[in-house]
């Protein structure tokens, strides 16, 4: 058992969190409140992770990412080290990979809040800001919680992505994905095979929990 | 025009086409008639916000809500509204003490959670206070929505159809309960609704609404003894709606004597106590005319008066009479047969005849 | 101020680079070797080494992409000498070892190893060829020794429908312990390594029928002191003898 990949990998996963929720719960919210103009255009584009190879998104962040881009140079003169191969440059792309994982459950939970009690709230002097923190949040937080448990098990899944725009560094890029590809080429089955059942079981258990939740939110009664 | 009534001016062409104009005074009680689809709904969410017609302008108490002209929109937590939704939106994972409180932002924090107590006292659901809304039956939640929406301090309050999903029992209840509170409250309110029985109960002044567009409009009695009726539709017979006192029961005969501006209406007793002020709908098809007063007939009420316009509906056939007695006016519905075989016209003296059980009397305040 | 030309690094801070432990790229080959070589080094307290087996091609695009490798062990030097023409080398490096290759079959295969490639000319005509496992031509040293062996025996043409590409040799040598492969060719130091000892027979493929596999190692410019003693460690007898069990042979003089 690789105990620093699982270090790694869980710090990816919290990581991601930590950077994705607040812009999923912006953008969710936007999203579900009102229909503008090019929508469908953005839902598709946030849904593009979703269905594109792990090899075309690490392809494009390899190339945003390389020093010879604007976001590559500024990190080097920044921190000293390239973005691609580092948990930063990581983190980022895998941020990046888990948009739709985040996003779309807590648009989903907003979309479910009824219109009618948006208004209600609005017609009780609450302003936006207020209208979200007590009575928007508390209805749809079963839709966070989904997108916060998805987004962490599906980063702690991550391959092709990590492998292209990570490489497979100890320590800083080798998740727990990335080191039973890694014993598996050195032939150490048993190894990578306590690792994988781990991953395996946490899946599950991310999955049974979403279920859960899924159920116990229900529709919205009144 | 009272300064502090609400004033409204819109017109749009679409989602849905509008063009009116109303006001309402504090203590009136404007009620917005119309079928499905008519535009009355969008009114009342322009005047508190939630919609933003193409052109328009709406005032309440001087302030500016909504001046398309000018460019100002106040948004909709800025607008002193009470707004009651057709579906209730109260919160649910609010108890019904948590979903009044929310309305009370704009109050000093010490006070709050005694005005909301005192506001479900007012609409008697202090026991179930701590109660969500999935525990509470449609007239109990209804009753939180209107705290809510009083809860407010609003200028205005508007009541979208809020009785639309009850039974009649229930419906009877809350149509008392808001009478009582309107007559406490000085402020104007607005009610949509498409159950005539609603306006008959609560309102004071009548706006008629068809295809974006008001068909008629001013106080209830006035709008009722309109004689030409088309506007409205197979749903609401013709008929009048006047205000009248209990002058005197008769409790032994089982009858009471309503009077009213010109003249005096007997009607059975209903538990009505002598003073109490009522509603008297005389639906125009039970109203018979006579040149003459008859003799020996069980009818109790004969009022004589002069005729004061007729109108043939639109295939001929029948004809709705204006009679003025004294001020007010009633309605007769009569074959166009009958009209001419008496020779009514206008300036002709009549009797018009109703059965006492005809007779619909509403009374006002709490059952 | 250096110019910095396309793909050229800052040099990293020296300090920082004693801190962190030595970051090693190497070609799969030495998954073995290194991992023993680097093992003896730690106990000499000189310092730790973290090691990142790989086709040397895909390794060397990985540095110039900025990857933050000190030391690169490469079973090619031509992959050594693109980094030193990009300037992310400290000098040309040294030459360590020679690699050989081997025809691999697992137990239970049709195919009997011989250094001719006999034994595969016979299964191809006989068509009971199915699989045959080699590392990417591409980009992985011994996937192009492989291919130069093949092609020396004439079978290139012949076996290429029946290949499956590994993306290093270690890779290839998976594949080729499955079961679904009749073998393949891998490096000489991988069949000599225990869990392949177990697996399956070889027989070495003599020199003359591929390019040598000269194995190159090169300092990046990011190296520091911690990176250098284990180049020279790499350099001295404890670690040839490693490499010479490993079936590696010495390096020639330049």
């Amino acid at each position: 058992m690789d105990w620093q990949a699982f270090g790694v990998s869980l710090a990816l996963g919290l990581g991601t969190l930590v950077v994705l929720l607040p812009f999923a719960l912006w953008a969710g919210h936007r999203l579900a409140a009102r229909s503008f103009r090019g929508k469908h255009a953005v839902e598709a584009v946030i849904a593009v992770p979703l269905v594109l190879p792990p090899t075309v998104l690490g392809f494009y962040l390899l190339t945003a990412f390389s020093v010879r881009s604007p976001l590559g140079a500024a990190f080097e003169t920044l921190a000293g080290n390239a973005l691609a191969f580092s948990f930063p440059g990581l983190l980022l792309a895998s941020a990046v990979a888990n948009v739709p994982f985040a996003v779309q459950p807590i648009q989903r939970s907003f979309e479910a809040v009824p219109v009618h009690v948006r208004e209600a709230a609005a017609c009780c002097g609450l302003t936006p800001w207020r209208r979200f923190l007590r009575i928007e949040l508390p209805l749809a937080w079963p839709g966070v919680l989904t997108a916060a448990i998805l987004t962490f098990a599906h980063t702690l899944g991550e391959f092709g992505v990590v492998l292209m725009v990570g490489g497979n560094i100890p320590g800083e890029t080798r998740t727990l994905s990335i080191a039973i590809y890694d014993r598996m080429q050195a032939f150490d089955d048993r190894s990578a095979g306590l690792m994988a059942a781990t991953l395996l079981v946490l899946a599950i258990g991310a999955l049974a929990t979403t279920t859960m939740l899924a159920r116990r939110a229900g529709p919205v009664r009144e | 025009m009272s300064e502090r009534g609400l004033h409204v001016r819109l017109s749009q062409a679409a989602p849905v086409p509008l063009d009116v104009e109303l006001s309402c005074a504090p203590g009136e009680v404007l009620g917005i008639f119309g079928p499905s689809g008519s535009g009355k709904t969008t009114i009342l969410r322009a005047i508190a916000g939630l919609h933003t017609p193409e052109a328009g302008r709406v005032t309440v108490g001087g302030e500016v809500w909504l001046d398309t002209a000018a460019g100002r929109v106040v948004p909709v937590h800025e607008r002193a509204i009470g707004f009651v939704f057709q579906e209730y939106a109260l919160f649910p994972h609010l108890t019904a003490l948590g979903n009044v409180l929310v309305a009370l932002g704009h109050r000093p924090r010490e006070a709050r959670r005694r005005r909301a107590g005192e506001l479900l006292d007012l609409v008697r659901l202090a026991d179930v206070r701590h109660r969500r809304p999935e525990a509470l039956s449609g007239g109990e939640r209804q009753r939180v929505a209107l705290a809510r929406a009083l809860a407010r301090d609003p200028a205005v309050l508007l009541l979208d159809e809020p009785f639309a999903a009850m039974d009649r029992a229930v419906r009877r209840r809350l149509q008392d309960e808001v009478d009582v509170l309107r007559r406490m409250l000085d402020i104007p309110l607005v009610i949509v609704t498409h159950d005539f029985d609603d306006i008959v109960r609560l309102a004071t002044h009548l706006l008629v609404l068809r295809a974006g567009r008001t068909v008629a409009a001013g106080p209830l009695q006035d709008v009722t003894s309109r004689p030409d009726v088309g506007w409205l539709g197979e749903t609401v017979g013709a008929g009048v709606v006047i205000d009248a006192v209990v002058a005197r029961t008769h409790d032994a005969r089982g009858l009471a004597e309503l009077t009213f501006d010109g003249g005096t209406l007997v009607a059975p007793d209903q538990a009505l106590a002598a003073g109490a002020q009522v509603r008297v709908r005389v639906p125009a098809r039970e109203v018979i005319l006579a040149a003459s007063p008859p003799e020996r007939v069980s009818l109790h009420n004969v009022l004589e008066g002069v005729v004061a316009a007729v109108a043939p509906d639109a295939r001929g056939t029948v004809a709705v009479v204006q009679v003025a007695v004294g001020p007010t006016r009633i309605l007769a519905e009569v074959t166009r047969d009958a009209v001419e075989r008496l020779g009514i016209a206008e300036g002709c003296i009549v009797y018009a005849l109703v059965k006492s059980v005809s007779l619909e009397v509403l009374a006002s305040g709490a059952g | 101020m250096a110019l910095t030309r396309p793909g050229s690094a800052e040099p990293p801070r020296r300090a920082e680079a004693a801190q962190r432990p030595t970051l090693v790229a190497a070609a799969s080959d030495l998954s073995f070797a290194l991992t023993e070589i680097a093992d003896r080094f730690h106990t000499t307290g000189a310092g730790r080494v973290s090691i990142v087996f790989g086709s040397s091609g895909t390794l060397t695009r990985q540095i110039r992409n900025g990857a933050p490798f000190d030391l690169l062990l490469s079973a090619d030097e031509a992959f050594v000498d693109d980094l030193h023409m990009r300037g992310l080398t400290r000098d040309r490096g040294a030459l360590y070892a020679i690699g050989r290759i081997v025809v691999f079959a697992p137990g239970g295969s049709p195919l009997v190893p011989d250094g001719e490639l006999a034994g595969v000319t016979r299964l191809l005509d006989a068509r009971r060829l199915t699989r045959f496992a080699i590392a990417n031509p591409e980009h992985a040293p011994y996937g192009r020794a492989a291919e130069e062996a093949l092609r020396a025996r004439g079978l290139w043409d012949r076996i290429a429908p029946h290949l499956v590409l590994g993306d290093n040799v270690s890779q290839a040598a998976q594949f080729a312990t499955t079961g679904n492969a009749a073998g393949g060719i891998l490096a000489y130091s991988l069949a000599l390594a225990p869990p392949l000892q177990d697996r399956g027979t070889y027989a070495l493929i003599p020199e003359a029928d591929h390019r040598p596999l000269r194995h190159r190692m090169v300092l990046t410019r990011r190296a520091g002191p911690a990176a250098e003693r284990f180049y020279r460690y790499l350099q001295g007898p404890d670690a040839r003898t490693v490499l010479q069990r490993f079936g590696f042979g010495p390096p020639q003089a330049e």
